[in-house]
C-alpha cells in the first residue's frame, strides 16, 4: 500500500464529519483541542474585559463608573473566569491535542471523554456567562466564603451560578485527568519507556493526579454549600453546629494545589521549549521530573497559609509556614535547571523564547513575593491587600500566561502548517511585559501602603491615586499587547504561507507527522529506542508515513491504537475506538439539565435528568459491545495482539481506578470535614446522638462483603464456564442489603436540618446509597450483558471493573455504618 | 505500575506523616491535652515529638529499601528517581514538621 | 526581606544574561548537573529558605501573647458594617465603632462576629486577625503612643466593605482611668 492510499484509507476511517456539524459529534483529540483552546481563549478575553473594568474603576478616587453591587460581581466573575473557565481548560485543550501526539498514539484512552468533557465545559461555562450578561452573577469573591455565602447573606440565585456552574466545568476536569492518567501511563507508541517519555508528558501526569485529588474537596465543599442553600441543612452555619471554617479548609485544600495544577503545565511547555530553543537537550531530565513530582505533594501540604489570620495555633501555622518554604525549593531546582540547559546550548531569540524571558523574569519574583507571605508575621500585615492580589498575578500571569503565549508560538506552526508572516508578536510582547509589570510592581507598592483587596474605590486623601493610576493606564498596554496577539494568531491562520514541517528542529513526536496534523497523527505507530525520536531519525516522518511501524495496515476499516506496559513500553493489546458519535453531547446536555433543575429550583425535573442520565451512560457502555472472540489481531511488524475486551485489564478498569482514586478524596474529605466539625466547631457534640442498632449495621455489613464477594464468584464462573450470572446475583443482592442499611441511617438520622452532625451523616448515608445505586445499575448491566451472550470466558474485561466498584461500595458501607454508629456506643 | 507507586510511595508517606500530625495536633490542642503533664514535660509534647520520629524513621527505611536489588525497581530510571524521592520525603519530613519541637503547642 | 529579594532577582537576571554570550563549552552533563542541580537549585535554595523560615518561626514565636499583669482585655464584636467594643474593667459599656485602650500596655482583643466573616485591622498596631462566627480569637496589640489609630475590616463581606472602618484611641494614663470611670473623654 503507498503512503497516498494509507493516507486516504485511514483518513476516511478517521476523520470527522465535515463541516460545522462534525463538531457535535467529533470524539477525534486534535478537534477536541483545538475547541477546547478556542473556548478556553474566548473566556481569556472575556475575563481580560472584566479585568479592564476593575482597573478602569480603580483609575482615579471615588469612580462613579460601578457601584459595590457590580464590582463585586467584576472581581468575583474575573477570579472565576479566569481560574476555572481560562488556565485550567487551556491545560485540557493544550494536553488533549498534544499528549497523543507526542507519546506517538492515535488518540486518547476515551474519546467520547474527552468530547463530553469538553461539552460539560462548553454549557457550564455558559451558565456562568448567561448570570453576567444578565447581571446576577456571583459576588461572594472566588473563594466563596460562607456564611456571607449562605443562605441568610447571599439569598439570591447569584452564588448558586457560581456553585452549580463551576462543579459542573470541574466534570471536564476529572474527565480529563482520567483519561491524561491513563492515556500517558498507556498509550504510548511502542519502546517508550518511563524515562523515554517527552518530559511534557510527565508534568500533565504529575498534573492530572493532582487534579484527581486537589479537586474533590472544593466539589465537596460545593455540595454541601448548594445542599445548605437550598434544602437548610447546616455545614457552614455556627449556631447549628456548622462551621465557616471547614469551607476555607477544604476550599484551599483545593485552592492550593490549584495554582499548582496551573503552573506545572506551564512548567512542562518552558521544559520542552527551552531545549529546542537552545539546541540542546533538557539538564537533568530525571532530577526535573523528580522536582514535578516533589512539587505536587508538597503543594497539598500548604493550604493553611491562605488561613494565616484565621487563629488556628501558633504550631499549627508554623507547619504550613514551613511548607510553604521548602515548596520554592522544587521551584528553585527547576528554575536552575532550566537556567542551566541555556548556559549548555546556544539559545536563540526566536519569539516563543522572548516570552520564556517574559516568564523567568516574572515568575521568580512572583515567587520570592510568595515566600515572603508564606512568613506569618508578614502575611498578618500583607494579607488581603493589593500585595496579594499582585503576588499572585506574578505567578498566575508569570508562571502560566507567557508559557503559554510560548507555547502558542511555538506550536503554532503544527497546528497550522505555516510560518507567521507579519512581525507583530514581538511588538505584542513588548507591549505585554512592560503592561504588566507596571499594571503590577503598582500594585505591589499601593498594597504595601495599605489598599485592600476587593474595595470598589478609595479615599484621595489616602494617597494611592497616582499609584492607581498608573497601574489602571498599564493594563490597557497590556491589554492592547494581548489583542495584539490575538490578531497575530488570527492572521496566521488566514493569511500566513505554508511553512516547513519541523520548523524549530524539534526531537519530540508531534513533529514527526504532516502539519496540519491529519486525523490519524500517525499512519503506522513508531517505534522508540531515544527520548527524542526525531533528532535520532530525521526522516522518521517519511518511514511512519510508508508504514514502517506498528498497527501499518488499516485493512478492517476500524480505530486501532496499542497500548503499553507502563514502565518498559511494550505492546501488550489492541484497542479498537468507537467512531463519530452524537451521545457525548446529548449525555453533556442530559448532565446539564441535572444541574439546571437544582439551579432554578425546579426539583421535580431532577429525577428525570437522573433517570435520563443512567439511560445514556447505559447505551454508552452498551455501545462498546463485541459480539464474538476475536483473538490475537495483527498488530504489524509480525506480532499479534489480544483485543482489550479480552484482557483482564482493559482500559475502563484503568480509567474506574483513577475515577476512584478521585472519588475516594472525595470521601477523604467528607470524613475529615466530620472529624473537623467534631473536633472544631462551636455547639458540639450534638444534642443527639443516633441510636446505634446492630440490625442496620449487621445488614450493611454483610450486604458489603456480599457484594464483594459474588463479583469475585462471578469472575471465577466467567472464567471456567462462561457465565457469571450466579455471582453477580449474589453481588446485586449485597449491594441491595448495602443500599436498604444506608438507607435506613439517612431515614433514621434525627433532624438533618437541625445539627451539622445530623446533615453530615445524612450526606454520608446519601454517599454510600449513591455507590450501591451505581453499583446495582453496573451489576444489572452485566447480567443483561451476560445473557445476551456479550461475554465469554475471552471476552471477560468488564467483570474486573464491576468487581472494582463493588469493593469500593464495600469500603464505603463499612466505613459510613461505622462512624456513624461509632459515637453513639462510646456515649 | 510498581514503578510509578515506586516513584510515589515516599511522598505519599510524608503526606500522610504531616496530615497526622497536624491533625493531632488539632485535636490535641481542642480537647486540651497540652495541659496533661508527667514531671513536668507535657505529654502531649511527647506526643508529637514520637509521631514526627517516627515518620522520620519510616522515610529513612525507605532510602535503602528502594535502592535496593529486592525492593527496588529493574530499570535505572526509576530506580535513581525514586531513591531521589525518598531524600526528599526525608528533607520534607525534617523540614515541615520542625515545628513541634520548637513551637509552642497550643496558643 | 525585600533587599535579598533584589539581590536573588539580579543573581538570575545576570544567569540569565550571560546563557546568551558567544562561548564554546565542553559538553559535561555531569559536571553541569551538579553545579545547577544540586549546587544552585538544592543547596543555594534550601540555605536561603531554612534562614528565612528560622527568622519567621522566631519573630512569630515572640509575637505571640504572653501573659502579664499589665494587660488589658477588651473585646470586639463584628457585624455587616459596623464593630463595639466591650471592655473586661467596664462591663455593660459597649462603644460603637471606636476602641479604647490605654497607650503602652498590652492589650488583648477578643475578637468574633455575629454574621459573616470579618478581619481585625489596625495596621500600626498589629496584623490581622479574623473574626470568625462562633469562634473568639485573641489578638495582642498595643500602642506605643496616645493617639488615634485607623482600623480596618481586611474580609470581603459584602457590599458595605469599603467602608467598614473602626477607629482606635489610645489614651494616656489619665484619660484612660476617666474611661473607666465611664467619663467619655
Ligand atoms: C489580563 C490581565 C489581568 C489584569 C489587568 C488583572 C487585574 C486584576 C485586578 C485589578 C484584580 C483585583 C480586584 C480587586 O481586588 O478588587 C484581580 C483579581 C484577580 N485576578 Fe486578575 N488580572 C489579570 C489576569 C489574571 C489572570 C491571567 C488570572 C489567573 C489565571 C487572574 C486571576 C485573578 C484572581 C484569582 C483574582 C482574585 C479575585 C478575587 O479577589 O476574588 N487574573 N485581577
Ligand atoms: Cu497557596
Amino acid at each position: 500500500m503507498s503512503a497516498l492510499r494509507r493516507h486516504r484509507r485511514l483518513t476516511a476511517i478517521w476523520a470527522s464529519e465535515p463541516g460545522w456539524k462534525g463538531w457535535f459529534s467529533t470524539v477525534n483529540h486534535t478537534d477536541v483541542g483545538r475547541m477546547f483552546l478556542a473556548t478556553s481563549f474566548f473566556f481569556f478575553l472575556v475575563g481580560g474585559i472584566l479585568a479592564m473594568l476593575i482597573r478602569a474603576q480603580l483609575a482615579t478616587p471615588h469612580s462613579a463608573f460601578a457601584g459595590p453591587e457590580v464590582y463585586n460581581q467584576l472581581f468575583t466573575m474575573h477570579g472565576t473566569i479566569m481560574m476555572f473557565l481560562f488556565a485550567i481548560p487551556t491545560f485540557e485543550g493544550l494536553a488533549i491535542y498534544l499528549l497523543p501526539k507526542m507519546l506517538g498514539t492515535r488518540d486518547l484512552a476515551y474519546p467520547r471523554l474527552t468530547a463530553y468533557g469538553y461539552w460539560c465545559y462548553f454549557f457550564g461555562g455558559g451558565m456562568l456567562l448567561f448570570s453576567l450578561l444578565a447581571g446576577i452573577a456571583p459576588d461572594g469573591g472566588w473563594f466563596m466564603y460562607p456564611p456571607l455565602t449562605g443562605p441568610i447573606y447571599s439569598p439570591g440565585i447569584n452564588t448558586d451560578f457560581w456553585l452549580i456552574g463551576i462543579t459542573f466545568v470541574e466534570i471536564s476536569a476529572i474527565c480529563a485527568a482520567v483519561e491524561f492518567c491513563v492515556s500517558i501511563l498507556r498509550y504510548r507508541a511502542p519502546g517508550m519507556s518511563l524515562d523515554k517519555m517527552p518530559i511534557f508528558a510527565w508534568y500533565a501526569l504529575v498534573t492530572s493526579l493532582m487534579i484527581l485529588t486537589g479537586f474533590p474537596p472544593l466539589i465537596l465543599g460545593s455540595v454541601l454549600l448548594e445542599v445548605e442553600r437550598a434544602f437548610g441543612l447546616p455545614f457552614f452555619q455556627a449556631e447549628l453546629g456548622g462551621d465557616s471554617l471547614l469551607w476555607q479548609h477544604l476550599f484551599w485544600l483545593f485552592g492550593h494545589p490549584e495554582v499548582y495544577i496551573i503552573f506545572l503545565p506551564a512548567a512542562g511547555v518552558i521544559s520542552t521549549v527551552i531545549p529546542v530553543m537552545c539546541r540542546t537537550t533538557l539538564l537533568g531530565y530525571g532530577w526535573v521530573v523528580a522536582a514535578a513530582v516533589a512539587l505536587a505533594f508538597l503543594s497539598f501540604g500548604l493550604w493553611v497559609h491562605h488561613m494565616f489570620t484565621t487563629g488556628i495555633p501558633h504550631m499549627g501555622l508554623a507547619f504550613f509556614s514551613a511548607a510553604s518554604t521548602l515548596v520554592a525549593v522544587p521551584t528553585g531546582v527547576q528554575v536552575f535547571a532550566w537556567i542551566g540547559t541555556m548556559w549548555k546550548g546556544r539559545p536563540e531569540l526566536h519569539l516563543p523564547m522572548l516570552h520564556i524571558l517574559g516568564f523567568f523574569v516574572t515568575f521568580v519574583m512572583g515567587g520570592l513575593t510568595g515566600v515572603m507571605v508564606a512568613i506569618v508575621p508578614f502575611d498578618w500585615q500583607a494579607h488581603d491587600t493589593a500585595f496579594v492580589t499582585a503576588h499572585l498575578h506574578y505567578v498566575l500571569f508569570g508562571g502560566f500566561v507567557f508559557p503559554i503565549l510560548a507555547a502558542i508560538y511555538y506550536w503554532l506552526p503544527l497546528f497550522t502548517g505555516r510560518t507567521r508572516f507579519f512581525k507583530l508578536g514581538e511588538l505584542a510582547f513588548g507591549l505585554i511585559f512592560v503592561g504588566f509589570h507596571g499594571t503590577f510592581l503598582a500594585m505591589h507598592w499601593v498594597g504595601l501602603l495599605g489598599q485592600r483587596r476587593r474595595i470598589e474605590t478609595y479615599d484621595a486623601e489616602a494617597g494611592w491615586t497616582t499609584i492607581n493610576l498608573v497601574s489602571s493606564v498599564s493594563s490597557f498596554v497590556l491589554a492592547i499587547g494581548l489583542a495584539m496577539v490575538l490578531l497575530d494568531v488570527l492572521l496566521h491562520f488566514v493569511v500566513a504561507v505554508r511553512g516547513r514541517r519541523n520548523p524549530w528542529h524539534a526531537g519530540s513526536l508531534e513533529w514527526a507527522m504532516p502539519a496540519p496534523p491529519p486525523a490519524y497523527n500517525f499512519a503506522s505507530l513508531p517505534v522508540v529506542e531515544t527520548r527524542d525520536p526525531v533528532s535520532s531519525d530525521p526522516h522518521l516522518a517519511v518511514r511512519l508515513a510508508r508504514g514502517e511501524g506498528w498497527l501499518a495496515d488499516p485493512a478492517l476499516d476500524r480505530r486501532e491504537t496499542l497500548t503499553v506496559e507502563p514502565s518498559s513500553g511494550t505492546p501488550e493489546y489492541m484497542v479498537i475506538y468507537p467512531g463519530n458519535t452524537r451521545l457525548p453531547i446529548v449525555f453533556a446536555a442530559i448532565t446539564g439539565l441535572f444541574f439546571l433543575s437544582l439551579l432554578i429550583k425546579v426539583y421535580w425535573l431532577t429525577p428525570i435528568a437522573l433517570a435520563g442520565i443512567a439511560t445514556v451512560g447505559w447505551r454508552w457502555v452498551w455501545s462498546l459491545a463485541q459480539p464474538v472472540d476475536l483473538g490475537p489481531q495483527e498488530a504489524g511488524r509480525g506480532e499479534r495482539l489480544p483485543v482489550s475486551g479480552e484482557t483482564d485489564r482493559a482500559p475502563g478498569w484503568w480509567g474506574s481506578a483513577f475515577l476512584l482514586a478521585a472519588d475516594a478524596t472525595f470521601f477523604g474529605s467528607l470524613l475529615f470535614g466530620y472529624a473537623f466539625l467534631w473536633t472544631v466547631a462551636p455547639g458540639w457534640p450534638p444534642p443527639e446522638l443516633l441510636e446505634p442498632s446492630l440490625l442496620e449495621l449487621g445488614v450493611g455489613l454483610a450486604g458489603a462483603l456480599v457484594a464483594s464477594i459474588g463479583m469475585r464468584i462471578a469472575i471465577r464462573g466467567n472464567r471456567s464456564r462462561g457465565t457469571g450470572v450466579a455471582g453477580l446475583a449474589v453481588a446485586l443482592t449485597g449491594t441491595a442489603a448495602a443500599a436498604l442499611a444506608v438507607a435506613s441511617l439517612m431515614i433514621r438520622v434525627p433532624a438533618p436540618a437541625g445539627h451539622a452532625y445530623d446533615a453530615t451523616l445524612f450526606v454520608l448515608g446519601g454517599y454510600a446509597l449513591f455507590h450501591a445505586a451505581l453499583a446495582g445499575l453496573m451489576q444489572t448491566f452485566l447480567i443483561v450483558r451476560v445473557r445476551r451472550g456479550f461475554t465469554s470466558p475471552a471476552r471477560r474485561a468488564e467483570f474486573p471493573i464491576v468487581c472494582l466498584w463493588a469493593d469500593y461500595l464495600a469500603l464505603v458501607t463499612i466505613l459510613v455504618l461505622v462512624v456513624a454508629h461509632l459515637p453513639g456506643w462510646l456515649a | 505500575m510498581t514503578d510509578v507507586l515506586r516513584i510515589l510511595v515516599a511522598p505519599l508517606v510524608w503526606l500522610a506523616a504531616f496530615s497526622g500530625v497536624y491533625g493531632l495536633h488539632g485535636v490535641g490542642c481542642a480537647f486540651g491535652w497540652a495541659d496533661v503533664e508527667l514531671l513536668s514535660i507535657s505529654l502531649f509534647r511527647v506526643a508529637l515529638l514520637a509521631a514526627w520520629g517516627a515518620a522520620v524513621l519510616l522515610q529513612l527505611s525507605l532510602i535503602p529499601t528502594l535502592g535496593s536489588n529486592r525492593f527496588g525497581s529493574a530499570a535505572p530510571f526509576v530506580r535513581r528517581t525514586s531513591v531521589a524521592l525518598a531524600w526528599v520525603g526525608l528533607v520534607a519530613t525534617l523540614w515541615t514538621l520542625l515545628p513541634v519541637a520548637v513551637m509552642s503547642a497550643c496558643d | 526581606m525585600f533587599a535579598g529579594a533584589t539581590l536573588i532577582l539580579a543573581f538570575v537576571l545576570v544567569l540569565l544574561a550571560l546563557a546568551f554570550r558567544p562561548r564554546s563549552v565542553p559538553p559535561d552533563e555531569r559536571g553541569q548537573t551538579r553545579f545547577w542541580i544540586i549546587g544552585l537549585g538544592l543547596g543555594f535554595s534550601m540555605t536561603i529558605l531554612a534562614a528565612l523560615l528560622a527568622y519567621g518561626l522566631t519573630v512569630g514565636e515572640r509575637l505571640l501573647p504572653r501573659d502579664s499583669a499589665e494587660t488589658v482585655a477588651v473585646r470586639a464584636v463584628a457585624e455587616r458594617w459596623s464593630w463595639s467594643f466591650g471592655y473586661e474593667e467596664l462591663p455593660g459599656h459597649v462603644t460603637e465603632n471606636v476602641l479604647h485602650i490605654p497607650a503602652g500596655r498590652p492589650v488583648d482583643v477578643a475578637i468574633t462576629s455575629v454574621d459573616v466573616v470579618h478581619s481585625f485591622w489596625v495596621p500600626r498596631l498589629a496584623g490581622k486577625l479574623d473574626a470568625i462566627p462562633g469562634h473568639v480569637n485573641v489578638l495582642r496589640i498595643e500602642a506605643d503612643a496616645p493617639g488615634t489609630y485607623d482600623g480596618l475590616t481586611a474580609e470581603f463581606n459584602g457590599e458595605g466593605y469599603e467602608e467598614h472602618e473602626f477607629l482606635v484611641i489610645a489614651h494616656d494614663e489619665a484619660d484612660w482611668q476617666a474611661f473607666l470611670r465611664g467619663e467619655a473623654p
